[in-house]
C-alpha cells in the first residue's frame, strides 16, 4: 500500500479512502447553510407546521384542564393507590427527565471530546432536552397532595425555623433537577447567540430585527465576540458535563436510598444514566428523521449523524440489558428471599407482561443496529427509535409499579391501574412538548449555523475547498 | 363524681306562670311550647354553634314546660349550663357508666363524653364479667347515636306530628282496649334482658291480660336458653367457662364471632389460651362448622361439614362419650369424608378433660344438636365447671309465625313493633309487608324510617341508648344501669316508655321507670350509677339436674337431609358487621373489612371452591339462587375452608330503605338474601339450585392476597414445639450478616433517647388475638378516621390505622402446588386453600426505631420524637407518599381526597365542577358531633396512620405532670395509658406501655420468649413487636402436622440453607 502511495503525486486532497463522509454533504457552501437554516425561521409557515401544532396545542389544553382537575380535587383523581403510591406520575417524571439527557450529553460531553459531528444535531437536541424537563418537572411538583406547599421542598429561610429534609432524595431531586435546568437553558442560550444575530442581520422588518435584536446582545461577530463567546461555551460545557451525570443518578436514588426489593440496588445511577442517554438519543432520532426531510436539512443532518446516534444507541441499549441481568443476578446472589421474589414477580408475575415488553424494545431490538442495514434505513430508524422510547416509558413502569406492588407483607398486595386522568395527563405532556418544539422549530434556528460552518471542509484553511473558494449552492 | 338528677315527679297541676297569656294557655302559647325550638329555628337545620345554643335553650324551655300537661316532660338528666356543674372543666372530658344493650344481656361501657357529646365507647373495666372487653358494635354505635338518617320525627301515617299527639294516640290505644282487657292488642318485642321492660311487661300484662306478646328476632340466639331450660327442666340460661375449658369442642357456634356476648367469650378464651413460657398449660379448641368463621379460624382442629351434618358428628362424639347416644349416633351415619378418627381421637380428648371439657352448640343449629351437647356435657361433667346455669325469667312470648297467624285470622286490632325491623327481616313466607297491614293500627318504635316504616300508622323515632334510661342483666346476671349521656337529638323514646303510655302507669318516662325498677335507697342508686352495674347482683350458678329423656324426645321426629350438588345447602347467618342490617348504616361498619373474607361495602354468596368448580362458577360471578321458588340474584365469593354444597349467606345487607350508607348512592350495598328465608327453616335450608349469570360483580376486599407465601411474619408453633423449643422464634429470625448490623450512620434516635422520659412500646399477643376487629373499630373511633366508600376501598384507599392481615395456608402437599406469582384474582381456583389453616395479625404503625418513612420525607413532616414515636406532623405534609412506599408494612393511609369534607365516596367531584357536592349541612353538622376534638381531622393531600394514640399519651403526662407539681415526678405510672385498640381488645391481647419500665407490663411481654419484630432483618428496630402464636394440636388426630402450615411452608421455602431453623421448627435436635 506504502508504494501505491508514493507512486501517487502529492496532493492537498488526502487519499479518498482516508476521506471521512463530510459533516455537510454535497458540498455545500457557508451561505447555502445560512439560507436553509434561517429559511425556516423565514419564510412562510407550512401547512405541515400548522397540522402539528393544532393537536399539540389541544393536547396541551388537555394537560391544563387535567392538572386543573387534579388540583382542585386531590390526586385521588390518578390510580395510584395503597400499595403503589406512585404510578404514572413519577413513571412520566422518570421518563421525561431521561429523554432530557440526550441534549446536554451532545451539547457537552460530546463537544469537549471534540465529536465534531454533534453540531449537526446539537440546537434541536438541546431544545428537547429543555422541553422534556419541562414536561418532567411537572409530575413531581403536582404529583404531591397539597401543590400550594411545593415550596417547602426549597431551603427557604422561614419564621418557622423548618428546614426540609437535607436526608431525603426527594430534596436531592430538587437541586439536581433544577440545576440542570438552569444549566441546559443557559447553555442552550448562549449557543443561540450567534445564530440569533444571522436571523437579526437579515431581518427584513424592523419588528423582527427588534424581536431578533434584543436576545441576540449586539453581537456583531467581532474576533472579541467570538473569543468570549468561545470561552464562554467551553466553560458552561464543562460545567454541565457533571450534571449529565449527576441529575439521573440523583433521580435513581428515589429508588435507591429506600429499601424497598427492586429499587434498593446500588447499580442504579450508572444504569439509570445509560438509560437516560439511551432514550434520549432514541427520541431525538425519532423528532430529527421527520424534520430533516421536511425541512430539506438532509445535508447537514446527514446519514452519518443518525448512524452514529443509532451506534450510542446501541452501546446504551447493551449497557442497560447488561444491568437487567446484573439485578436479576444480585437478587438471587443476594440470598434474600423478598428480593429474589421481587424480581421473578417482575418477570413473571401479574405485570409480567411490562417486563417482556421492556426487554424486548431496550434490549433486543436496539441489537438491529449491529447491522448496518438498519442503520441506514431511515424507516427503520425511525421505528425502532419509538420502540426504544416505549421500551424506556416501560423500564419505569416495571421499577416502580412491579416494585411496589407486591413488596414485604403480601397481605398488602395490589394491583395498578391508570385512570383516564392519568393518561390524558401523559398525553397531555407530549402537547406541551410538541408545542414548545414546534414554537422553536418556527422562530428559532434549529441547526447551530455558526458551528456548523465550523465544521465544513469550506471554514478548513487547510482544505483544498477552504479559504474563499466557495462551494456550490 | 356524676351529677344525679333530682327526683322531679310530673306536676299535675299548673303552678307557675308568667304572664296571662301563659295563665290562659293561649293558643300562641300553645304553638310556642309545643314547637321543641323558637320560630326560625327549623328543627332539622342547625349548626354546631346553633345546636349548643338549642340544647341550652331547650333545657331552659324545660322549665317553662312545667306549665302545660302534654307539652314536653320537665328535663330531669342535665342542668343548663348557665348553672354549672361543680366540677365541670370546659375542655376536659368527662367519663360515665353506662351499658349497650344486647339481645341477650348488655356491654358495659364507659363512655367519653366532651362538652356534653358522646365521643368514645370503651369497656367498663370495673364490671366483674366482661371486665372492660367490648365488641366492634359497641365501639361503632357511638356514629350511629349521631346518623344523619336516623328517625327523627313523630309521623303519623307518614306525616309529621307532634310528640304530645303521637303520646295521645298511645294513651287513645291505653284506654281503647282498657275496656276489653286488651282483646286484638298484639306487641312485637325484640330480645332483650331489660329488667324495667320485664317489669313493665308484666304490667301491661296485667292490665290487658288478653293481649299477647311475640317476640322477633332475625338472628335469634334464644335457642341456648331453651335448650338449657329444657335439658335442665328449670328456666335457665347457659353461662360458658371458656376460660375453664381444656379442651372445646364447637358444633358449628361461632362464640368469638356471630354469637351473642362475644367480647366476652374472647376474653375468656384468650385466658384459657395464654402462654408464656414452656409447660404453661393451654386450652384445645375442635371445631366442626360449615363456614369458615372466626372461632373456626383460631380452632386447633376443624372439621368442614355442611350444617345439616353436624348432628352426625355431634352424635358420634357423644356416642363415644356417652354410650346412652349411641341410638341417636346409629340413626346419623358420619357423612363420607369425614374420617371416624377424628371423632374417636377428640371423643377421648374430650373425656380425658372430663370436667375441664365443654361442648357448645352454634345458635343456627337446631335444638336436638343443642340438647346432644347438653348431653355430652353432662357426661363430661362439665355442668356447674364448664358450664354454669343461671336462672332467668321463663318467657311466654310466641314468635312471628303465630303473629302472622292472628294478623291473617284478623285477631289483630292494633300490633305495637317496639324495636326491629320486621318489614325487611322477617321471614319470606309470611309475606310480613302485606300481613302486617291486616292490623287495623300499626305503632312501631324504629330507629329508622326504614322499610317497616312504610306500613306503620304511628311511628315513634326510637331513642340511642347514649340518650335514654335503662337497664339489663349482663350475661352473668349482674344488673348494669343504661344511663344516657345526652338529650335525645331527636326526642326520641325508649321502649319502656312506650309499653308505661300504653299500660297508662303513672311514670312514663324512662328514668322514673328505671329508677323505680331499680328500687333501693339513694345511695344505692347512686353507687350503681357512678359503678354503672349493681355490685353482688350476679345470678349464682344453680346446681340443676340434666334431664337425659328430653334428648330421646328431641330426635324423635328429628331428621336431617344431606346437600348434594343439586339440593345445595343454604346457612343464613349473623353478618360479622351489620349483624341482621340494625348496622347496615353505620359506615365504620360497612366499610370495615370482614374479619373473614376482608370484604367491605358489600356481602356475597360465600361457597367453597370445589363447589364452585362444579356448578361452574367463577369468582364474583353473579347467580340466581333459588330456594323452594323464591329467588334471589347475588354475586359469589369462593371463600376457602368452606364446607362443600354449601351456600353461606350472610343477612342484612341488600336494603331497600336503610339511610344514605345501606342504599349508597341510591343503589343497595350488597344483597338481600331474607327474601329466600322462610319460617319454617330460618337458618339452615336444603335444597337449593344456582344457575350461572354471565355478569360479574366487582368486590372491594382490602386483601388481596391469601397466601403468607413462607414469610415468617406471623410465626407459630405447635405447644409441643413450644415446649422443647421455647425460643423457637428467634430461630426464624434473618442471619445477622458478618459483622452484625452497624451501620455507617449512626440513628439519630440513640443520642436523642437519652432525653426521652419514657420509652414507649406495644406488644400484640398473636396466640390471644383472634381478629374480632373490635381494635380498628376503637381506633376508628378514636381518631377520627374518615369512611370513604366502596370505589375507594376498591382502589385500595380505605383509611383505618389498624388493619388485620389474615392469611391462609394450605396443607404442604396441597402448597406446592401454589404458585406465588398468580394474578390474585385467580387464587380461589387453586386447590390448597380447601383446608387451610387461617392466622390473623393486627398491623398498625410499628413505630420503627431506625423508621424508612422518615428519612424520604422532603419536608420534615415525620419525625422522631425523644421518646420513640414516630411522629406524623400533619400541618407539615405536602403528601409526596414517598413514605408510604417506603414502609416495608404499608401501614400509612393517604388522604387522596377531602374525605372528611366530601360526601362519602363523592370524591371525584371536584369543587370546581360541582359546587354542591360538599357534605349536606345536616349531615355533616351531626357527623362532626362524633370526632374526637384530641385529635386533628385531617385534610386531602396529606399521610397519616398509627399515632399510638399519641393524644392519650400527652394527655397522660400532662396529668402526671400536674400532679407531681413539686415533687418532679414526671413518669407516668404503667397501666395509665391505655391506647384505643389495647382499651377495645376482648382478648387483652395487645399491651402498650413504657419499655424503659423493666416491670412495665409491656416490658414483661417483650421479655416473653415468643416476642419477635417482623421484617427484623430490614433493621429498623420496630417498636411493635409481636408474640408468637402457639397452636395445640392433638398429636392423636388425623389432620395432625408437627408443626403449623405456616412453619412448614417457611422451611421448605427457606431449603437446606435454614436448616437450622426449620429443624428447630421440627422439633428435631440440632
Amino acid at each position: 500500500m506504502a508504494a501505491n502511495v508514493a507512486n501517487k503525486p502529492v496532493l492537498a486532497n488526502p487519499p479518498a479512502e482516508l476521506e471521512r463522509v463530510p459533516l455537510v454533504e454535497n458540498n455545500r457552501s457557508i451561505g447555502w447553510i445560512s439560507d436553509a437554516v434561517s429559511r425556516i425561521v423565514e419564510d412562510k409557515t407550512p401547512k405541515w407546521w400548522w397540522a402539528a401544532f393544532v393537536p399539540s396545542f389541544i393536547f396541551m389544553t388537555i394537560l391544563l384542564t387535567m392538572l386543573a382537575y387534579q388540583i382542585s380535587t386531590g390526586v385521588g383523581v390518578w390510580g395510584n393507590h395503597a400499595p403503589e403510591m406512585w404510578g404514572w406520575d413519577i413513571i412520566n417524571f422518570v421518563w421525561w427527565i431521561g429523554i432530557g439527557h440526550a441534549g446536554t450529553l451532545i451539547s457537552a460531553i460530546l463537544f469537549l471530546l471534540r465529536q465534531r459531528w454533534r453540531t449537526g444535531v446539537n440546537r434541536a437536541a438541546e431544545a428537547m432536552t429543555i422541553f422534556a424537563v419541562m414536561c418532567a418537572g411537572i409530575f413531581p411538583a403536582i404529583h404531591v397532595g397539597r401543590v400550594w406547599y411545593d415550596w417547602w421542598l426549597f431551603p427557604i429561610p422561614n419564621p418557622y425555623n423548618v428546614w426540609p429534609q437535607f436526608r431525603s432524595p426527594l430534596m436531592w431531586d430538587v437541586f439536581a433537577v433544577s440545576t440542570y435546568f438552569t444549566v441546559s437553558v443557559l447553555f442552550w442560550y448562549i449557543g443561540l447567540v450567534p445564530d440569533l444575530a444571522v436571523i437579526r442581520d437579515r431581518a427584513k422588518t424592523r419588528l423582527r430585527k427588534i424581536l431578533y435584536g434584543i436576545p441576540a446582545l449586539g453581537w456583531n461577530g467581532s474576533n472579541r465576540h467570538w473569543n468570549n463567546y468561545e470561552k464562554c461555551y467551553l466553560i458552561l460545557a464543562g460545567v454541565s458535563t457533571p450534571l449529565v451525570l449527576s441529575v439521573h443518578s440523583i433521580v435513581s436514588l428515589d429508588f435507591a436510598v429506600s429499601q424497598l426489593p427492586g429499587w434498593h440496588t446500588t447499580i442504579f445511577p450508572p444504569y439509570f444514566v445509560a438509560g437516560a442517554i439511551f432514550s434520549g438519543f432514541g427520541m431525538v432520532l425519532t423528532l430529527l428523521l421527520p424534520l430533516r426531510k421536511l425541512m430539506k436539512l438532509e445535508d447537514i443532518i446527514t446519514m452519518r449523524h443518525v448512524d452514529l446516534m443509532c451506534k450510542v444507541t446501541l452501546a446504551t441499549g447493551s449497557i442497560v440489558g447488561y444491568a437487567y441481568c446484573m439485578e436479576f443476578f444480585i437478587a438471587w446472589y443476594s440470598g434474600n428471599p423478598y428480593e429474589k421474589f421481587t424480581f421473578w414477580n417482575r418477570a413473571f408475575g401479574p405485570f409480567g407482561w411490562s417486563y417482556f415488553t421492556m426487554m424486548t424494545c431496550n434490549v433486543l431490538v436496539p441489537q438491529l443496529f449491529w447491522m448496518k442495514r438498519f442503520r441506514t434505513n431511515l424507516v427503520a430508524v425511525f421505528i425502532l427509535s419509538i420502540l426504544v422510547n416505549i421500551g424506556m416509558w416501560f423500564e419505569r413502569f416495571v421499577i416502580v409499579v412491579t416494585s411496589l406492588h407486591r413488596d414485604f407483607l403480601p397481605s398488602s398486595w395490589g394491583y395498578y391501574k391508570p385512570t383516564p386522568v392519568d393518561i390524558l395527563t401523559f398525553l397531555g405532556t407530549f402537547g406541551l412538548f410538541f408545542t414548545m418544539f414546534l414554537l422553536f422549530l418556527r422562530f428559532l434556528p434549529m441547526i447551530a449555523v455558526s458551528e456548523v460552518k465550523g465544521v465544513t471542509p469550506q471554514a478548513d484553511p487547510h482544505h483544498p475547498l477552504g479559504g474563499a473558494k466557495g462551494g456550490h449552492h | 363524681m356524676k351529677i344525679i338528677p333530682p327526683q322531679c315527679p310530673e306536676p299535675e297541676t299548673v303552678k307557675y306562670w308568667k304572664s296571662i297569656d301563659q295563665l290562659e294557655n293561649s293558643a300562641e302559647v300553645r304553638t310556642w311550647i309545643d314547637r321543641e325550638f323558637p320560630d326560625k329555628a327549623s328543627e332539622a337545620d342547625f349548626n354546631r354553634r346553633d345546636f349548643v345554643k338549642l340544647m341550652s335553650a331547650s333545657m331552659a324551655f324545660a322549665g317553662i314546660g312545667l306549665m302545660g300537661s302534654g307539652c314536653r316532660k320537665p328535663e330531669q338528666k342535665i342542668y343548663p349550663f348557665s348553672k354549672l356543674p361543680d366540677d365541670y372543666v370546659h375542655g376536659s372530658a368527662k367519663f360515665y357508666a353506662t351499658a349497650m344493650p344486647t339481645r341477650t344481656g348488655a356491654i358495659p361501657l364507659l363512655v367519653k363524653s366532651n362538652d356534653g357529646r358522646p365521643t368514645k365507647i370503651e369497656g367498663n373495666p370495673d364490671h366483674p364479667d366482661s371486665n372492660g372487653s367490648t365488641d366492634l358494635f359497641a365501639q361503632a354505635s357511638i356514629l350511629s347515636l349521631y346518623d344523619p338518617d336516623r328517625a327523627q320525627r313523630f309521623a303519623s301515617k307518614g306525616s309529621d306530628v307532634s310528640r304530645e299527639a303521637a303520646n295521645d294516640q298511645l294513651s287513645a290505644i291505653s284506654r281503647q282496649f282498657a275496656a276489653n282487657n286488651g282483646q286484638g292488642l298484639a306487641f312485637l318485642l325484640e330480645r332483650a334482658a331489660s329488667p324495667s321492660r320485664n317489669r313493665l311487661q308484666q304490667a301491661t300484662a296485667q292490665k290487658f291480660p288478653a293481649a299477647k306478646w311475640f317476640v322477633y328476632d332475625a338472628v335469634d340466639v334464644d335457642v341456648h336458653r331453651q335448650a338449657a331450660s329444657l335439658a335442665t327442666g328449670r328456666s335457665v340460661t347457659p353461662y360458658f367457662r371458656f376460660d375453664q375449658a381444656r379442651a372445646i369442642l364447637s358444633l358449628d357456634c361461632d362464640f368469638i364471632g356471630a354469637e351473642s356476648d362475644t367480647h366476652l367469650h374472647c376474653r375468656n378464651f384468650a385466658r384459657g389460651r395464654r402462654v408464656s413460657k414452656a409447660g404453661d398449660p393451654m386450652s384445645r379448641l375442635y371445631i366442626a362448622e360449615t363456614l369458615m368463621t372466626q372461632t373456626g379460624m383460631n380452632a386447633d382442629h376443624r372439621l368442614r361439614i355442611s350444617s345439616s351434618q353436624i348432628v352426625a358428628v355431634a352424635a358420634a362424639i357423644g356416642a363415644a362419650i356417652a354410650p346412652g347416644l349411641a341410638a341417636i349416633a346409629s340413626r346419623f351415619p358420619l357423612p363420607a369424608g369425614v374420617k371416624p378418627e377424628w371423632i374417636a381421637e377428640c371423643a377421648k380428648d374430650l373425656r380425658a378433660n372430663a370436667g375441664a371439657a365443654l361442648v357448645v352448640a352454634g345458635y343456627r343449629q337446631p335444638l336436638a344438636v343443642h340438647l346432644l351437647a347438653h348431653a355430652i356435657n353432662a357426661a363430661l361433667g362439665a355442668n356447674g365447671k364448664t358450664v354454669q346455669f343461671r336462672e332467668t325469667l321463663d318467657l311466654k312470648e310466641q314468635g312471628i309465625t303465630q303473629l302472622a297467624a292472628d294478623l291473617n285470622a284478623g285477631m289483630v286490632d292494633t300490633l305495637v313493633v317496639l324495636g326491629g325491623n320486621p318489614v325487611h327481616t322477617a321471614p319470606a313466607d309470611l309475606n310480613w309487608t302485606a300481613t302486617q297491614r291486616k292490623a287495623k293500627t300499626v305503632v312501631r318504635l324504629g330507629y329508622y324510617e326504614d322499610e317497616t316504616f312504610a306500613g306503620s300508622d304511628l311511628h315513634l323515632p326510637a331513642a340511642h341508648y347514649l340518650e335514654s334510661w335503662g337497664d339489663a342483666r349482663t350475661a352473668d346476671g349482674t344488673v348494669v344501669i343504661v344511663q344516657p349521656l345526652i338529650q335525645p337529638l331527636f326526642n326520641g323514646v325508649t321502649e319502656i316508655e312506650v309499653l308505661a303510655r300504653i299500660a297508662g302507669l303513672p311514670e312514663t318516662d324512662s328514668y322514673s321507670i328505671t329508677r323505680a325498677t331499680f328500687g333501693g335507697n339513694d345511695e344505692a342508686w347512686k353507687k350503681a350509677l357512678h359503678d354503672g352495674f349493681v355490685a353482688n347482683s350476679a345470678v349464682q350458678p344453680a346446681a340443676v339436674p340434666f334431664n337425659a329423656a328430653v334428648v330421646t324426645q328431641a330426635f324423635a321426629n328429628f331428621s336431617v337431609e344431606a346437600p348434594s350438588k343439586d339440593k345445595l345447602e343454604v346457612i343464613f347467618t349473623r353478618d360479622y358487621k351489620v349483624d341482621d342490617g340494625r348496622w347496615a348504616n353505620n359506615g365504620w361498619l360497612v366499610e370495615l373489612p370482614d374479619p373473614v373474607t376482608k370484604m367491605t361495602w358489600d356481602n356475597a354468596v360465600l361457597v367453597s371452591r370445589k363447589t364452585a368448580d362444579e356448578l361452574g362458577v367463577s369468582n364474583t360471578q353473579i347467580v340466581d339462587i333459588d330456594l323452594g321458588g323464591r329467588k334471589v340474584s347475588a354475586a359469589i365469593w369462593v371463600q376457602p375452608g368452606q364446607a362443600d354444597n354449601v351456600l353461606g349467606l350472610t343477612l342484612g345487607f341488600g336494603r331497600d330503605k336503610g339511610g344514605r350508607i345501606a342504599n349508597f348512592n341510591n343503589e343497595k350495598v350488597g344483597f338481600n338474601f331474607y327474601p329466600l328465608r322462610s319460617a319454617a327453616n330460618p337458618n339452615i335450608a336444603v335444597g337449593a339450585k344456582v344457575t350461572a349469570t354471565p355478569a360479574k360483580y366487582s368486590f372491594a376486599c382490602t386483601q388481596d392476597h391469601w397466601s403468607m407465601e413462607g414469610r415468617p411474619i406471623i410465626r407459630e408453633a405447635n405447644l409441643k414445639q413450644f415446649n422443647e423449643h421455647p425460643n423457637f422464634v428467634k430461630e426464624l429470625d434473618f442471619e445477622t450478616p458478618p459483622g452484625g448490623n452497624e451501620s455507617l450512620y449512626p440513628n439519630p434516635l440513640d443520642w436523642k433517647k437519652q432525653k426521652g422520659q419514657h420509652q414507649w412500646g406495644m406488644a400484640v399477643d398473636l396466640n390471644t388475638c383472634v381478629g374480632c376487629n373490635a381494635c380498628v373499630m376503637a381506633c376508628v373511633s378514636e381518631n377520627n378516621i374518615p369512611v370513604v366508600g366502596k370505589d375507594q376501598v376498591r382502589r385500595g384507599r380505605e383509611m383505618q390505622w389498624i388493619r388485620i392481615d389474615r392469611y391462609y395456608t394450605g396443607s404442604p402437599e396441597s402448597q406446592k402446588s401454589h404458585n406465588p406469582l398468580t394474578p390474585d384474582e385467580e387464587q380461589y381456583r387453586e386447590k390448597w386453600i380447601d383446608d387451610p389453616q387461617v392466622v390473623n395479625q393486627p398491623m398498625m404503625c410499628q413505630h420503627c426505631e431506625a423508621a424508612p418513612c422518615e428519612n424520604v420525607c422532603p419536608v420534615n413532616a415525620t419525625v422522631h420524637d425523644d421518646e420513640g414515636l414516630n411522629l406524623m406532623v400533619y400541618n407539615r405534609c405536602v403528601g409526596t407518599r414517598y413514605c408510604s412506599n417506603n414502609c416495608p408494612w404499608k401501614v400509612r393511609r393517604f388522604n387522596y381526597f377531602d374525605y372528611n369534607k366530601r360526601p362519602i365516596g363523592k370524591g371525584l367531584y371536584t369543587p370546581v365542577t360541582s359546587l354542591k357536592h360538599t357534605k349536606k349541612e345536616d349531615e355533616w353538622e351531626l357527623l362532626k358531633l362524633v370526632r374526637n376534638p384530641e385529635v386533628s381531622v385531617r385534610m386531602r393531600g396529606v399521610m397519616e396512620k398509627c399515632t399510638f394514640c399519641v393524644q392519650r399519651i400527652e394527655g397522660a403526662k400532662i396529668a402526671q405532670k400536674v400532679k407531681a407539681g413539686q415533687s418532679g415526678d414526671v413518669i407516668v405510672p404503667d397501666r395509665t395509658i391505655k391506647t384505643a385498640c389495647e382499651q377495645a381488645c376482648p382478648a387483652e391481647a395487645i399491651v402498650f406501655g413504657d419499655i424503659s419500665d423493666p416491670k412495665s407490663k409491656v416490658s414483661l411481654a417483650k421479655a416473653d420468649t415468643r416476642n419477635y419484630a417482623t421484617l427484623d432483618f430490614l433493621n429498623t428496630r420496630p417498636r411493635l413487636t409481636y408474640l408468637a402464636r402457639i397452636r395445640n394440636p392433638n398429636p392423636a388426630m388425623p389432620d395432625y402436622y408437627d408443626m403449623p402450615l405456616t412453619s412448614q411452608v417457611f422451611a421448605e421455602k427457606a431449603g437446606h440453607s435454614e436448616t437450622h431453623a426449620a429443624a428447630a421448627q421440627k422439633g428435631g435436635a440440632h
